[in-house]
């Protein structure tokens, strides 16, 4: 099986384990909503600071619940699985592409629910030319299903992970969380996005590259 | 059981008749001198939010009655409730926002308790249905969800007595103890569309504990072993 | 060729050590039986042979490959594992764990179906595994090893909890690999059992292998 289809294959696999087990729409997505909820209601009824901090918050939420979305029971596999995987003769960067692939998508759904929600409960006041944040943000998502499934293969099987995980890969993502929140704050003061596109570009192929690098080691660490 | 009653079928009819009698009634209600047209958005919003919490309450009073009879049939209505009560609390959400966007300029306000406190029942009530998704036992399912069930009730009085606790942009009810507050050609308009949408929700409620039975006439497979059979080991060829 | 040569394979976890000192050939069309108790290291000298466990000192070659070097990552495709815990995918059907791992395999999907067929699971194949029973998975298991057809077969604690019609898959699974010309070893705490279905028994005892 070529290398695309493998990750094809993994990212397919993926997507309709999640489909079935429902965990990021019906559970982390709410979840996510309830936490933007949560800032409003415990700085009390300031309607200014509300509005300006709405979208900051909104990649304060997105940066700490990828993390949920990348260690997805659905998406934990047991070590019988890799072992039989492995002997297959899966290819492990394709492995980790094609999972990498599927938590990206669940994470730009995730960020696709919670943007408009951001919206109406902070109400911002968003400058001209806004939705060409989105391209920035897009590509921040998908460095932070990066860095969520390269965590989730570092600490895979051991029983510490849904809580290790975030706290070791957390410092890597805060240059996509940067981006992401400041390519808005850039376009209000006319400096728009470019520099903010290229960080986040460079990130997610800095994070690539990585992956393609320790995918085999990974994978043999963790069998 | 393999289609509805006719009973079933004529609350159907009724409820499709009443909700388009409450729209008429809507559409022809003199409206409120400072809302204008926007007013009409309470014919709707006001009856929704009413029912999202008979529909709690209807779950609450299911998970009771399963937990005392251990009978399916309460298992059922909670859960249908349950899943009407999410969609009545979202069109309550979702019409009360259009309508404070409408007529106060803000499609949501902090300092209004109700909001807030709807929408933090509306997140309880989801995760009500994932916790009875996340396990194909239906004992289990019932089990676990009715507890929740009867504990997330409590929000039902505290949304709906928030507007009273807090002074907020909100309206307190327009219909209490003493005489409405609006005009009676307004009332008579709202009163017909809750009755109207009770009377759907009732129907929507029947038919849905129909469609749940059968589907669980349908899921009960035949005992798993039966879908074993002898191994072809003589299709196990030798190379 | 020996399909797998073991010179004074060990093998520590941290300070414990699991294997002391392993020497074992397997060659081609022979069935070979470990038996040990419950913690004396079967499952992690399977793995060592396996090639997904290099050792931490001594020498283990499978197909002429080293364990631990890249050389072992190309011989693992004829490579075929088995043990107490399905490999299967809970939120799939039977029949999608099987087409994603024909898949994987380079194979075409039409062998699941018929290696489900050959195991009895037909009827029962688009269930999800997370509601089968434990011995409907562990079919669903061999079903895989007679779609791959390994040339190495590792089974670990094959028969335990299976029923007569399970044990003669495996025992047909077992037969056609060495037909193959390929070979397999087994691990098991039952030694009776495990004695039926092997060539020769060796016992795993305080890390070694010992006749």
């Amino acid at each position: 099986m070529s290398f695309a289809r493998q990750v094809a294959e993994f990212c397919r696999r993926d997507l309709l384990t999640e489909r079935r087990a429902g965990e990021v729409l019906t559970i982390v997505t709410p979840f996510g909503a309830v936490a933007l909820m949560s800032f409003p209601l415990a700085f009390g009824i300031d309607s200014a600071l509300v509005s300006r901090v709405g979208p900051a918050l909104f990649w304060v939420v997105v940066f700490l619940f990828t993390m949920q979305i990348a260690l997805r029971h659905s998406a934990a596999e047991r070590p019988h699985q890799r072992a039989v995987i492995a002997l297959l003769g899966a290819d492990p960067f394709a492995r980790l592409l094609g999972r990498t692939a599927a938590a990206a998508v669940l994470i730009l759904a995730f960020m696709a629910i919670l943007f408009p929600a951001m919206l109406l409960f902070y109400s911002p006041d968003l400058p001209e030319g806004w939705p060409l944040a989105l391209v920035p943000g897009a590509l921040a998502g998908i460095g932070l299903a990066q860095v969520g499934t390269l965590a989730a293969e570092v600490t895979a099987g051991l029983r510490t992970r849904t809580t290790l995980a975030p706290l070791i890969v957390a410092p890597l993502a805060v240059p996509l969380l940067i981006a992401g929140s400041q390519a808005l704050e850039s376009l209000a003061s006319d400096g728009g996005i470019l520099p903010w596109t290229v960080l986040v570009v460079a990130t997610d192929l800095a994070l690539a590259v990585i992956g393609a690098a320790i995918a085999r080691p990974l994978e043999e660490a963790s069998l | 059981m393999s289609k509805p009653t006719p009973w079933l079928r004529a609350l159907q009819v009724f409820a499709s008749v009443a909700v388009a009698v409450g729209l008429v009634m809507a559409l022809r209600a003199p409206v409120d001198a400072f809302q204008g047209e926007y007013a009409r958005i309470m014919h709707v919003h006001v009856p929704t939010s009413w029912l999202a919490f008979l529909a709690f309450g209807i779950t609450a009073l299911g998970s009771l009655l399963w937990r005392v009879r251990r009978n399916r049939r309460w298992d059922r209505l909670a859960a249908a409730s349950a899943e009407l009560g999410v969609v009545f609390t979202a069109m309550s959400l979702i019409t009360g926002s259009l309508w404070g966007g409408a007529v106060w300029g803000t499609y949501w306000d902090w300092a209004d308790p109700r909001m807030s406190t709807t929408a933090l029942m509306f997140f309880v009530y989801l995760g009500y249905l994932a916790l009875r998704r996340t396990t194909d036992d239906a004992e289990a399912a019932a089990s676990r969800s009715s507890l929740l069930g009867i504990i997330a009730v409590v929000q039902v009085p505290l949304v709906y007595f928030s507007v009273n606790l807090f002074r907020s942009l909100h309206q307190t009810q327009s219909i209490r103890p003493g005489g409405a507050t609006m005009p009676t050609e307004m009332l008579v308009a709202m009163l017909v569309n809750l009755a109207a949408l009770t009377v759907l929700y009732v129907a929507l409620l029947a038919t849905r504990m129909w469609v749940m039975r059968r589907e669980e006439a349908v899921t009960i497979e035949p005992a798993a072993g039966a879908g074993v059979v002898p191994p072809r080991l003589e299709e196990v060829g030798d190379g | 060729m020996t399909i797998v040569s073991l010179r004074n394979v060990q093998l520590r976890f941290g300070p414990v050590p699991v294997l002391t000192g392993v020497d074992l050939d397997v060659g081609p069309g022979e069935r070979v039986g470990i038996a040990g108790p419950n913690g004396a290291g079967k499952s992690t000298l399977l793995s060592v042979i396996a090639t997904l466990r290099p050792p931490s000192s001594g020498e283990a070659r499978v197909f002429d490959a080293e364990v631990g070097t890249p050389q072992a990552y190309e011989v693992r495709r004829l490579i075929g594992w088995s043990g107490h815990d399905p490999a299967l995918f809970d939120e799939l059907s039977l029949r999608e764990n099987l087409y994603h791992f024909a898949r994987l395999a380079g194979l075409d999907i039409a062998e699941a179906d018929k290696a489900l067929h050959q195991v009895g699971l037909e009827a029962a194949a688009d269930r999800r595994a997370r509601v089968c029973s434990n011995g409907m998975r562990r079919r669903a298991d061999l079903a895989r090893l007679l779609m791959t057809r390994p040339r190495l077969l590792l089974l670990d604690e094959a028969h335990a909890g299976l029923d007569a019609d399970a044990t003669a898959i495996v025992e047909a699974l077992s037969r056609r690999t060495v037909a193959d010309g390929g070979a397999v070893v087994m691990v098991s705490h039952d030694r009776q059992t495990m004695g039926e279905h092997v060539d020769r028994v060796l016992t795993l005892r305080e890390g070694t292998v010992v006749p």
